[in-house]
């Protein structure tokens, strides 16, 4: 037998077992319900009592029945203890008999539930796969990966794709019918169930019960309880996605590490993105919805875009101006200052320049933050303190390090004999860095502006310090007031979040390339 | 030395002058006043008396806080620096992978570093909490958990929160630094590492680990000061709360001097601070002077 062969009979005996795996899942009880079935109050009753002990054995019996009609019956009891108001204590002891309903996925796909789509195109989509690798293979079992005809190719590329998508749908699954169940239950429970009960308790009664008569009346008092076991759906679809990659290409080491990484990649980044999403989702929330303990849903139920007119009514187009002054100048500054600087540090020979460098260094070293109480009697002295033009100033100061490095990077990284040609030609050296250097290195020094223009947009703990007026907030000093102490108003915060994120994060991912190039010419590698 | 010609010797200097007015004026003349402040008696509304010597640092070392703000400080550092070193190694690896929808990928990753930490603390501020926060929400959903569970329930939890949200928004820094390092890496290194019958982990440790070792220790030691630095996130989460217990150096100083007036000690701990960094910074240039002769 060859190496394809024994793979691909290693690869059908998998999906084999994945999908018997898969079926043998479906008949374990994976859903659990707790009905009451029988309440018995005792008023006036001590644990341990004669009164109690009757009451007891009562319950008992009834528990008694039901167990004989085959049912599992649990008694459970609450005991409140109070005084009354002629000082006498009592106590009353509450019996209740809950049924515990377990019932696994067959029954659920019998029953009328809207997430049970899913689940039908989940097994479905297993099940092609498991055709088509079986139809793509026969007929070419022990050919090389290379050598298999054109159409089994096709047939055997179905499998992968169906498993993807099958593993993908597993969450969507679980998460669709724990919404359904938990949050339905307890609106109903609390009264609160309007839209689609009838509905609702027809599935639940055909899905419990087997029947739809009377459904509502036969499961109050009914609740949900929450099991990831549905979960164990997920090692199958994946076990078969494997197979499946295995029958297409051959090499199973190679595809199972490549998609191991792809995998570990896009967690990473569902991982980063999540704190995004939380943030586009609540700034369209309203203020009930954000603090809704209950609040089951992935998107808001209703976009409130008024929250954007409401945060619009209160300040912040005033705060994002500030802001786009402190960062704009401070971008200007630190420009003005860090090109000619730059310059002379990549093109001139003088004495002084490692001391200079050495400085830039230093200075780079030093956050505003702890030099705060400093730089706030600094700013009280020169009257800037409370100004927006301080701002300016002290953030084109502390990014005049990475502004030198980015772009003393990019000088260096550019030959200097066509400014040399244009010094020949007459030109001063100013000439030759406006007319022929700036041009060039554009890319480079776009870079650089946008990165100090991010920085100083981000910063927060100087504005804060310095600033007092409402006015002259920028944008993140701004975004605080919608959470003061006793009340964060999450749906403002997050839209002046977002309305403060969002520009900065198209320029970055717009430099993102050109900075890794910047951070290994002049950061990295000095 | 392949530069331009100056006409007078001085030249260069004019061409500095702007820049160092910009750092001398508002980095290092801070710096002076804040060494002035610590020597100095300061009284709460802010006037500046005599000469006292040392007896703002004795005060600042024992304010009944300090030794828990230092111990803090350190474990905030470390965590935060180490944890995010390791795995901003293993995600700039990954991405240093050649795969389909490897752009998208570096465009997601960047995104905490573009973020202001204000916002990303207030986010994750929401995240976590007991009542209604999406993190419960989503494991209930998801039946991972079967009843919400209080993620605040104790400062060292929240502590510990506070560096989570620290190594997720400097993760991106060190991928980016590294992810610059391995690029630079020759492919044909790896060819004949793979003629030689090497496996991935020699592969790691013989061509890897010693060619991006540079930018790791630029980003490592940057890292060290960024974060020792940090202060929105610790603020927007807990602000020191109780009693100082999640509060690192720089979030104590400002509340020491910014709540309590108490510039004195704030001042003092202000020179301490500078000269923890000034350590850090000195084995930073070091490092990069070194760098700066070789190339």
């Amino acid at each position: 037998m060859t190496e394809t062969a024994r793979q691909n009979r290693l690869a059908l005996i998998l999906t084999g077992i994945a999908v018997v795996l898969m079926l043998l899942l479906c008949t374990m009880p994976l859903y659990f319900f707790d009905a009451t079935v029988y309440t018995k109050r005792s008023a006036n009753t001590f644990v341990g009592d004669e009164k109690y002990a009757e009451a007891l054995a009562e319950v008992e019996a009834v528990a008694e029945d039901f167990r004989a009609q085959g049912m599992e019956a649990e008694i459970k009891e609450t005991v409140t203890e109070r005084t009354t108001s002629k000082g006498e204590k009592t106590s009353l002891v509450v019996f209740t008999l809950e049924q515990t309903i377990s019932k696994n996925l067959f029954s659920f796909l019998g029953a009328s539930f809207s997430s049970a789509h899913i689940l039908r195109i989940l097994l479905a989509l297993i099940l092609i796969g498991a055709v088509t690798a079986l139809a793509g293979t026969l007929k070419s079992f022990g050919a090389m990966q290379r050598d298999v005809p054109e159409r089994d190719r096709r047939l055997r590329t179905v499998m992968p794709y169906a498993a993807l998508i099958a593993t993908l749908l597993v969450p969507a699954f679980v998460m669709a019918n724990n919404v359904v169940f938990s949050r339905r239950l307890s609106l109903y429970n609390g009264g609160q169930l309007t839209e689609g009960k009838e509905e609702f308790f027809a599935s639940l009664g055909r899905f419990l019960l087997g029947t739809e008569e009377n459904a509502e009346a036969a499961l109050s008092g009914l609740s949900f309880t929450k099991s990831g076991l549905v979960w164990l759906l997920a090692p199958c679809c994946i076990i078969v996605l494997i197979a499946g990659l295995m029958l297409r290409y051959g090499q199973i080491k190679h595809t199972l590490l490549k998609m191991l990484l792809i995998l570990f990649v896009v967690a990473v980044c569902i991982i980063t993105l999540y704190p995004y999403y939380v943030m586009l989702i609540t700034a369209f929330r309203t203020n009930q919805e954000t603090t809704d303990m209950y609040f089951l849903h992935m998107l808001p139920t209703e976009w409130k875009w008024q929250n954007l007119t409401d945060i619009i009514r209160r300040g912040v187009p005033r705060y994002l101006l500030n802001s786009v002054m402190v960062a704009g100048g401070a971008t200007a500054i630190s420009m003005l200052c860090g090109i000619p600087a730059a310059y002379a540090m990549a093109r001139m020979d003088f004495k002084g320049k490692k001391a200079f460098l050495g400085f830039v260094i230093m200075s780079q070293m030093f956050s505003p933050v702890v030099l705060l109480i400093g730089i706030a009697q600094l700013m009280s002295t020169l009257h800037l303190n409370d100004s927006v033009v301080g701002l300016m100033l002290i953030n084109a100061a502390f990014n005049q390090a990475f502004a030198i490095w980015l772009l003393r990077g990019t000088f260096v990284a550019i030959s200097p004999e066509m400014e040399q040609a244009a010094m020949i030609d007459g030109c001063g050296t100013m000439g030759a860095l406006t007319k022929v250097l700036l041009p060039v290195s554009a890319p480079g020094i776009v870079t650089a502006l946008i990165f100090v223009f991010i920085n100083a947009w981000n910063e927060y703990t100087i504005s804060t310090v310095l600033i007092s007026t409402a006015s002259n907030r920028p944008i993140t000093v701004g975004i605080t007031q919608f959470s003061s102490f006793n009340m964060i108003e999450w749906q403002y915060l997050f839209a002046a979040s977002l309305l403060a994120t969002v520009p900065v994060v198209i320029l970055f991912m717009a430099i993102e390339k050109h900075l890794t190039a910047g951070l290994t010419s002049g950061g990295v590698k000095g | 030395m392949n530069g331009i010609r100056t006409k007078h010797k001085w030249t260069p200097y004019v061409w500095l002058l702007p820049s160092i007015v910009l750092i001398a004026v508002f980095v290092v003349f801070p710096i002076l006043i804040v060494f002035r402040l610590s020597f100095s008696e300061i009284s709460k509304a802010g006037v500046v008396g005599g000469f006292v010597g040392l007896d703002n640092y004795k005060e600042a070392v024992n304010l009944p806080a300090f030794k828990t703000v230092m111990i803090n400080t350190l474990w905030w550092v470390l965590s935060v620096v180490g944890i995010s070193t390791v795995l901003g190694f293993i995600i700039a690896m990954a991405l240093n992978q050649k795969f389909r929808g490897r752009k998208i990928a570096r465009s997601v990753l960047v995104l905490p570093w573009a973020t202001s930490l204000v916002i990303q603390a207030s986010v994750w501020n929401y995240i976590i909490k007991y009542e209604y926060g999406s993190l419960n929400n989503v494991l209930l959903n998801t039946g991972v958990i079967t009843q919400a569970v209080n993620w605040r329930s104790s400062f060292q939890i929240e502590f510990i929160w506070e560096c989570t949200v620290g190594i997720f928004v400097t993760i991106p820094f060190v991928t980016f630094c590294v992810l610059a390092g391995l690029q630079s890496i020759d492919n044909e290194l790896y060819e004949a590492a793979i003629v030689d019958g090497a496996g991935f982990w020699q592969k790691l440790r013989l061509i890897t680990l010693p060619l991006v070792k540079p930018a790791l220790t630029v980003s490592t030691v940057l890292n060290i000061i960024y974060v020792f630095n940090s202060f929105p996130i610790i603020y927007t989460m807990t602000k020191g709360a109780p009693a100082n217990k999640t509060d690192t150096m720089i979030t104590y100083l400002y509340m020491l001097s910014f709540y309590d007036r108490r510039k004195g000690p704030a001042t003092a701990l202000s020179v301490i601070g500078f000269l923890i960094l000034c350590v850090c910074a000195g084995l930073y240039m070091r490092f990069v002077m070194r760098g700066e002769e070789s190339a």
